[in-house]
């Protein structure tokens, strides 16, 4: 999380939406599963899939491939939820899929480069290589911050 | 002359296929609770009266009884290191009430360390995990009863076998000495009258000196029980009403003098184990019955069932309706009524069952604050209020943890050490506090402590270290509360047992709002802490109307439906912007369900209208398929991102998936407000 | 129909013991928590066998077994006495003062099928000399 004092390595769960890899420190998840049937929830935002329970709680699920401006794609077997935790909250992201560990020393994470386009620009925060692959570092707050005002948010 | 004697060998362990009793584990396990919860009682009260105050021989008999008993069937279930651990305790307590051994504080520890392991041992048979090892304990009792064996050490035991029979505890020397004989008959027992509860009447009255069986003159089968007490002439009636011959007893007889006729047996007065401080001499009944939670959930089930049949039966009156003479549909609809009300009553009558004192939870803590303030050096009490107060069973398992968590939490970081607390004027023992109320439907539990309090930089400096957004300026306790429950705060590197395997406070936080709850936290650094949970009494469990809309399923409160009505498509008339449809001679207007909440029309030619509201303000909504009437456990649904006007909720039908709940209400005042506007996320039109 | 009385002070014991016997074919059962209890089921009711525990809490099992045998009309009851293993001492006196057979705990379920079985069919045989 950007401002932080360095206190080590931290580990990243790490995930895939559509071709891109990105990762969320594992402090803020809570757990992993498969979806199973999400229920719609009538006039939510787009990038809302609808809810399920998870743990017995009630867990609004986000669709991060609607959430970043991609098409959406149907479940299958590699989609999986993952749980986050932000403050108080607990909500559910839908990725392509989801699978690994890896730890990141901070100084490997860069800032985002300027040019960095498309609309899950304005929710990653870092940018890490590790070996040849990229990954993008998520802010989980702004991911799930949902403007009163709704014409930027929803989509089309 | 009696029959020939013979004599088996139990051979105990095997059997073709393993355990035998296998099948009886689920009782073994509540059994043994019973006695383990009893063996902590009384060790409490041994250890208060070490090294001073006299022994109470019946302290030490009970123990012993109830290690015999552990030991019995946890043979029988062939749970050899229970059954090992329990001998060894109940050889050491042979010991102790022969006065082979002294009873020292270091033989307490050992006991109450034995205790603990033989619980450890059963509950991981329970879990199917691996138990502690009890090798190391049992050598170190053995070896103690041994050297006792040797010294014949003479410690005098008031209530040592030369004053057995005489029962100790609160003699009244001056209530006066009756002779209650009962004589057993089945017209009696029909009545719910047998020995035990004569007994038990007894022993809540005055104090029982005696009971003897014996034979009368006729051949049949009396209970004589010798009894001090001051009785009043009303239960003197009574209890001859009951079939009990009372007579006063001419001089105080010496008690434990055995009748030539039969063995007299011995009776303890009852224990008021679980009576609160403050009301001596409440002895509490027990009149309870073990029932398992799924019998429960069984019965609400059947209930549920009973209520669905009943909306059936009444949507088949409803049709016949027109053919029925107007008197007779008259008497059909006060059946109705009166099933009606009746099926209520039972509904909330099996929902009272599920009410269990919060002191369930409770009754464990003074041990685990006994445990862990032994094992840190410092000297804690506990005090207990308003452990009468009911919450539902449900909620009493999901809070055990928590509770725990935070107690355990006070011991370890909020009490200080004795040296301390005296150098800041505190007295040197601390105290925790854990109190139960109810204020309208809310239950408030409160765990507080006189120790340092929460220290603000402290928790801020700790959560800028894991890397958490800390607020800026002084913290107040809401966002203290918030830092010391973030996903985290506490890393699992913490080997502070006492933390509860350092999962946290978000855990605490995360199980009390998914039973509706709320957490909150109030602090005095150097003074103390207090955790506040406020939970629902009863989980919200209503009945709803379970429909469908093309291919979602939602709820509907059945409080707020006055009526279900079929309605077909073509019986619709389009007036203006609405939809109406003729209901009870007057225009309803409706609402489909699907469209006010963007959902493709389904295409039927019949549609199941809920109709709420009365008169002017009666609204239809339609849906497409009603589907069934339920019994169901309101979920909150709380985040923003999901937040929609018109839903109140959400629950679970069985299957684990979400079915919302509709807010009726919400959706007429819409209606009445903006009819041509559809629902978004934050009540902005679209 | 014989009635058969389980006495033994454990819940868990009771149950086992009905089950254990319940291949006996017609059998009734009844229980009893304690020895008072105990005597009272006696006193309502013929009973075919007792199913006796020594070490109860209020009345130990040797005394009631005392009290039965010494009056006419339960003298004859076959007794089969459950006692602990270690405990030789209970068990001598229960097998004086007039017990049937012994079972020492922990025992199994078809130890005591057979041991009642065979005081039944005893007892069915008809009386001593």
């Amino acid at each position: 999380m950007s401002g932080n004092a360095a206190s080590g390595v931290e580990t990243y769960i790490l995930f895939t939406v559509a071709g891109t890899t990105y990762g969320l420190p594992s402090r803020e998840v809570r757990h992993m599963e498969m979806v199973d049937k999400v229920t719609r929830v009538p006039n939510a935002p787009a990038f809302i899939d609808g809810v399920v329970f998870s743990r017995g709680q009630v867990v609004p699920v986000v669709n991060l491939r609607a959430r970043f401006g991609f098409e959406r794609a149907p479940y299958d077997l590699r989609t999986r939820l993952i749980v986050v935790q932000s403050a108080s909250r607990v909500i559910g992201l839908v990725v392509d899929s989801a699978r690994e560990f890896v730890n990141i020393p901070p100084d490997q994470v860069q800032p985002p480069h300027e040019a960095l386009a498309g609309m899950s620009g304005r929710y990653v925060d870092g940018v890490a290589s590790i070996g040849d692959r990229l990954i993008l570092t998520l802010d989980l707050s702004r991911i799930l911050k949902f403007a009163e005002n709704l014409s930027m948010d929803l989509a089309g | 002359m009696p029959p020939r004697a013979r004599a088996y060998e139990g051979t105990g362990v095997t059997t073709d296929n393993g355990a035998p009793f296998s099948d009886f584990l689920d009782d073994y396990f509540a059994e043994c609770d019973d006695h383990l919860m009893g063996v902590r009682r009384l060790l409490l009260t041994l250890e208060a009266s070490v090294g001073g105050a006299e022994i109470n021989r019946n302290v030490l008999d009970e123990l012993f009884r109830h290690f015999h008993s552990l030991k019995g069937i946890s043979g029988m279930v062939e749970l050899r290191a229970a059954e090992d651990l329990a001998h060894c305790l109940e050889e050491y307590l042979r010991a102790l009430r022969q006065g082979d051994v002294a009873l020292t504080a270091e033989g307490v520890g050992l006991l109450f360390d034995g205790a603990q392991t033989l619980e450890q041992v059963i509950a991981a048979r329970r879990a199917g995990t691996p138990a502690p090892a009890i090798d190391a304990l049992v050598s170190r009792i053995s070896r103690i009863v041994a050297e006792g064996a040797r010294d014949r050490a003479v410690a005098t035991l008031p209530g040592s076998p030369q004053a057995q029979g005489e029962p100790s505890g609160s003699v009244r020397p001056a209530a006066a000495r009756w002779r209650c004989t009962f004589s057993p008959s089945a017209e009696l027992v029909a009545r719910g009258i047998r020995v035990d509860a004569v007994r038990r009447r007894l022993s809540e009255a005055g104090e029982i000196l005696n009971a003897v069986p014996r034979v009368t003159t006729g051949g049949a089968i009396a209970f004589e029980f010798d009894i001090a007490a001051d009785l009043d002439e009303p239960t003197l009636a009574a209890w001859r009403g009951d079939g009990l011959a009372i007579e006063p007893l001419a001089a105080p007889e010496r008690a434990g003098s055995p009748t030539p006729d039969a063995p007299a047996a011995t009776l303890e007065p009852a224990a008021p184990a679980d009576a609160e401080p403050g009301q001596a001499g409440r002895v509490a009944p027990s009149h309870y019955v073990r029932v398992d939670l799924t019998r429960l959930d069984d019965l609400m089930r059947n209930v549920g069932d009973l209520v669905i049949s009943r909306a059936r039966l009444a949507e088949t009156l409803a049709r016949i309706e027109r053919r029925v003479p107007g008197s007779e549909w008259r008497a059909i609809q006060e059946n109705a009524v009166v099933i009606d009300r009746q099926l209520r009553t039972l509904r909330e009558g099996i929902m009272r069952v599920r009410l269990v004192p919060v002191g369930e939870i409770f009754r464990r803590m003074p041990f685990v604050v006994r445990d862990l303030a032994r094992e840190s050096g410092k000297r804690v009490r506990v005090e207990l209020r308003g452990q009468g107060t009911e919450i539902d069973k449900f909620l009493i398992e999901r809070m055990m943890d928590p509770v725990l968590h935070l107690v355990r939490n006070a011991v370890s970081h909020g009490i200080e050490t004795a040296e301390e607390r005296i150098a800041a004027g505190k007295s040197p023992e601390g105290t925790i506090v854990l109190s139960a109320a109810t204020a309208g439907d809310i239950v408030r539990i409160e765990i507080a402590d006189d120790g340092r309090g929460v220290d603000a930089a402290a928790v801020a400096a700790r959560a800028t270290a894991a890397g958490l957004p800390v607020p800026q300026g002084a913290l107040d306790s809401s966002q203290l509360l918030s830092l010391l429950c973030a996903p985290g705060f506490s890393t699992r590197d913490e080997s502070d047992r006492a933390s509860g395997r350092g999962v946290g406070m978000g855990v605490v936080q995360a199980a009390v709002e998914e039973l509706s709850g709320s957490l909150s936290l109030e602090t005095t650094p150097g003074a103390g802490t207090r955790f506040t949970l406020d939970l629902p009494v009863t989980l919200a469990i209503t009945d709803a109307l379970i429909a469908i809309v093309g291919a979602e399923t939602f709820a509907v409160p059945q409080a707020t439906i006055r009526e279900v009505v079929e309605v077909p498509v073509s019986a619709l008339l389009q007036v203006e912007r609405n939809e109406m449809t003729t209901y009870r001679g007057a225009a309803l207007p409706i609402v489909r369900l699907g469209r006010l909440f963007g959902l493709p029309d389904s295409g039927r030619d019949r549609l199941h209208v809920f109709v709420i509201g009365t008169g002017a303000a009666a609204l239809g909504i339609a849906v497409d398929r009603i589907i069934g009437q339920r019994e169901i456990v309101v979920r909150a649904v709380a985040d923003a991102l999901v937040r929609v006007e018109g839903i109140s909720g959400a629950t679970d039908l069985g299957d684990g998936q979400v079915v919302l709940i509709l807010d009726p209400a919400v959706l007429a005042r819409h209606m009445r407000e903006r009819p041509d506007r559809v629902f978004t996320a934050t009540g902005a039109a679209r | 129909m014989p009635k058969i009385l389980i006495v033994d002070d454990s819940a868990t014991i009771r149950k086992m013991v009905r089950s254990s016997l319940r291949p006996l074919e017609d059998a009734e059962f009844a229980e009893a928590g304690n020895g008072l209890e105990a005597i009272e089921q006696i006193a309502l009711a013929p009973v075919a066998l007792i199913i006796l525990d020594l070490n109860m809490p209020d009345m130990h099992g040797v005394d009631v077994l005392k009290f039965l045998r010494r009056h006419q009309g339960w003298s004859d009851v076959p007794v089969v006495v459950l006692t602990t293993r270690g405990d030789e001492a209970s068990r001598d006196t229960a097998m004086a003062a007039g017990a049937t057979q012994y079972l020492t705990k922990p025992f199994s379920p078809h130890v005591l099928l057979a041991a009642a079985r065979a005081v039944l069919s005893d007892a069915a045989a008809g009386p001593r000399v």
